[in-house]
């Protein structure tokens, strides 16, 4: 458990952060958010104490953190960056390395712990542990970054905006991605970001900041339905019947029993009497390569014409994505529903628009679904 | 693709081989004197019959190589034709001294002329734009080396020994080696204490923005003191600690000899020292300095283990430029007694030998390149693969 008492920092005649208090519980993602200037990374860098605090406290697990030298404080907690900050002369395993070197574990030890984290966040650590940081993309690095951060196992994991510096459909995987480790591995998470989409997808706890003070702490439905006050109600904006969407996960909501089947098939059991009236198409592995509507067949069409191939990773849904993914591209291309698929792309089933309007109802089984996952916040 | 005649034209190569033929036909090759002192009488190419012709077709042929040939291939016939043109040359002058010299007296002279010396700096040219063109660094070496053990043998072949270059060589072999090495050692001390003083100096420079006022400030100031005076200002106070201190004079602290030399030596190295340290520090990335000290590295720590190797390029290229310029420096410790080929330089300038002041003043440049290249096969090696591709 973090707990921050009172915690101030002053520059000159300027409070940065203003007596903050809160809590985070345990294996929960508390994100730190507001506009710039709030004192959000400010709050962050004084639990590493890269910034000294001028007053109040930092308790992690009941022990202030003044108490502890600098460094094994620092060590003791996973710190992963915007600017990812990448050691260039290092290859990646050894920038994975870094920390479990200052602690001196043992070589076999480390060559493990390094393959392992690398595979936790999906790079191949065969093709990846000789890189070095300039042979990889900015989204590589990132998860290079995110894998450094969690190498020596702290309970604890600094994060600044460590998906800022990717483009919008890369940080939506990556998002998706850190979402599915933390819900395997549970840290204590504490979180900076401006952007309110990815706060509200990843946070058990949204802390909104403003001139340095607290100005509301609890869970993102509750701030999405009671915003505190006018600046919290505009800086969450107007559509948050839309950003509801942000906190459903395709896959706890998706209808797994679509029909599909191989290419010659495909037509018939689209052409089914009191079928859905389409098919999807998939290869021997079950991968999606396309699907076939009824109405196109009866037009006397040959079948393989009939059946529309897609790029997979634009006309479907990743099983970590959010509902609001989901519907953004079901508008986007004028479907009702989409198809959800892995990431070898093995068709696992498709949300409908249906889905996106049952999340929105207020009380409804997707949002109860978080809202229970996030029990027992403080307030 | 539409082929432009001469688009693809060489322009070093070009200017190179113009100038060198151009210098080789209209200048005198060589110049005779009847003693070492005498007034000289000038002679051009064809006093170097048939080898001197021989040294201007190639030299044609480097200009129609420049021009003609597809940048593919150039590199090669570039490196290859300039080799036999500048073994011509070699060859040349030898033949020239030797037909000159028959019947004349021993104490005669034959020199090298403004001609030769154009062409060699011509066929310099060449050789270069060679090496540009040519992409693989061991056919470099390979062209490289060949060229230089075909150039002995025909200056030793071709009788060029008997030029006034070689003479002087041979009258001052005792002093001749003894004092490169000495200024070889010079000019490392001078590196060597450069280093040593300045790299910590680059830190503390980067890591307090008041020191680094000062810091660079005092190192700037210092680059611009002649070297003449900046011996002479060292040498009252260096004479009066000795006579003060029995100690240091038993080390051997003197006002002139090599303890001036070796400071002013140490002096110059600093600037660059200190600023490739400075300027390698300051473009780590601020990334890098913030997840090390995040993830919990010690002052020491990240700087061993991540400003000092980032650093290290730029650090490495501080010290090759002070070598450099601590080799040429080196020359004039002469002044402050300390020796070196300074020696055969000025000594040549009293005499109004030019040859004697060249046996000075090419080892100089010889040990600059040599100190230039080995430097940057340094930096090569000691510069981690991960960094390799960012810096030119």
């Amino acid at each position: 458990m973090i707990r921050f008492e009172q915690l101030t920092k002053r520059y000159d005649d300027r409070l940065a952060v203003d007596h903050l208090s809160l809590e985070v519980p345990d294996g929960r993602v508390c994100v730190l958010i507001g506009p710039s200037g709030s004192g959000k990374t400010t709050t962050l860098r004084m639990i590493n104490r890269l910034i000294e605090p001028t007053g109040g406290r930092v308790l992690i697990d009941g022990r202030d953190t003044a108490s502890l030298p600098t460094e094994e404080l620092r060590r003791s907690l996973g710190y992963a960056i915007q600017s990812v900050g990448l050691f260039p002369h290092f290859t990646v395993a050894e920038n994975v390395a870094t920390v479990p070197r200052l602690l001196r574990w043992d070589k076999q030890r480390i060559r493990e712990r390094v393959r392992e984290v690398l595979a936790l966040v999906g790079l191949e650590p065969d093709d990846y542990a000789a890189r070095y940081p300039r042979q990889l993309s900015g989204g590589e690095a990132q998860r290079v970054g995110v894998a450094r951060a969690l190498a020596a196992d702290p309970p604890v994991l600094l994060m600044d905006e460590p998906f800022g510096a990717v483009d919008p459909l890369t940080r939506g995987r990556l998002q998706g991605e850190f979402a599915r480790i933390q819900r395997e591995l549970r840290k204590t998470v504490v979180f900076v970001t401006h952007d309110v989409d990815e706060a509200i997808r990843l946070a058990d706890l949204i802390a909104i900041m403003r001139d340095g003070r607290l100005v509301q702490y609890d869970t993102p439905e509750t701030i999405l339905d009671h915003p505190a006050d006018g600046f919290v109600h505009d800086f969450v904006g107007a559509d948050r019947a839309l950003k509801r969407l942000g906190r459903v996960r395709v896959a706890d909501v998706m209808r797994a029993d679509v029909p599909h089947a191989a290419a010659e098939d495909a037509a018939a059991l689209a052409k089914r009497d009191g079928g859905a009236g389409y098919a999807y198409v998939v290869d021997a592995e079950g991968r999606l390569l396309g699907w076939v509507d009824a109405r196109m067949v009866r037009e006397g069409r040959p079948c393989e014409e009939a059946v529309t191939r897609v790029r997979v990773e634009e006309a479907s849904v990743g099983v970590d994505a959010t509902l609001k993914e989901a519907l953004s591209r079901m508008l986007g291309f004028g479907f009702r529903a989409i198809p959800v698929v892995d990431d070898a792309g093995v068709l696992l089933g498709e949300v409908g628009l249906d889905a996106a309007e049952a999340a929105t109802e207020p009380g409804s089984r997707a949002s109860q679904l978080r809202e229970r996952s996030a029990d027992g916040a403080p307030r | 693709m539409a082929e432009r005649p001469f688009s693809a034209v060489d322009p070093v190569a070009l200017s190179g081989s113009a100038l060198a033929l151009i210098g080789a036909m209209t200048l005198p090759f060589v110049e005779f004197r009847t003693s070492r002192i005498g007034i000289a009488t000038y002679h051009g190419i064809s006093v170097a019959a048939p080898v001197g012709y021989a040294l201007l077709v190639a030299l044609l042929a480097c200009v129609a190589v420049a021009v003609l040939v597809p940048p593919r291939t150039r590199g090669a016939w570039l490196k290859g034709v300039g080799g036999v043109a500048l073994v011509a040359l070699g060859w040349a002058l030898g033949v020239a001294a030797s037909h000159l010299l028959t019947d004349a007296s021993s104490i005669s002279r034959v020199s090298t002329g403004a001609g030769a010396w154009v062409a060699l700096v011509g066929l310099a040219i060449v050789e270069f734009a060679g090496s540009q063109a040519l992409p693989s660094r061991g056919a470099r070496l390979a062209f490289d080396a060949a060229i230089v053990v075909a150039l002995a043998a025909a200056l030793v072949l071709g009788g060029a020994e008997q030029l006034s270059l070689a003479r002087e060589y041979a009258a001052n072999v005792a002093e001749f080696w003894p004092e490169v090495a000495r200024h070889l050692e010079l000019a490392g001390a001078g590196v060597g204490f450069g280093v040593l003083l300045g790299v910590p100096l680059g830190v503390l420079a980067w890591r307090s923005s008041r020191a680094q006022r000062v810091v660079l400030g005092v190192v700037g100031v210092i680059q611009t003191i002649p070297s003449l005076a900046l011996i002479g200002l060292l040498i009252a106070p260096l004479a009066a600690l000795r006579v003060a201190s029995p100690l240091l004079a038993s080390l051997g602290l003197s006002g002139i000899g090599a303890t001036p030399a070796v400071i002013a030596l140490t002096l110059y190295a600093l600037l660059p020292v200190v600023r490739g340290t400075y300027v390698g520090l300051a473009e780590v990335d601020p990334g890098a300095i913030e997840a090390g000290r995040g993830m919990g590295m010690s002052p020491t720590q990240l700087l061993l283990r991540v400003e000092m190797p980032l650093a290290l390029p730029l650090l490495v290229d501080g010290i090759r430029t002070a070598a450099v310029l601590d080799i040429g420096i080196a020359s004039v410790m002469f002044f402050a007694g300390a020796g070196g080929l300074g020696v055969f330089i000025f000594e040549g300038v009293g005499q109004v030998a030019p040859d004697l002041t060249l046996l000075g003043a090419l080892p100089v440049i010889v040990l600059a390149l040599i100190a230039d290249g080995l430097l940057r096969a340094l930096r090569e090696a000691s510069v981690s693969p991960g960094l390799r591709g960012e810096q030119s």
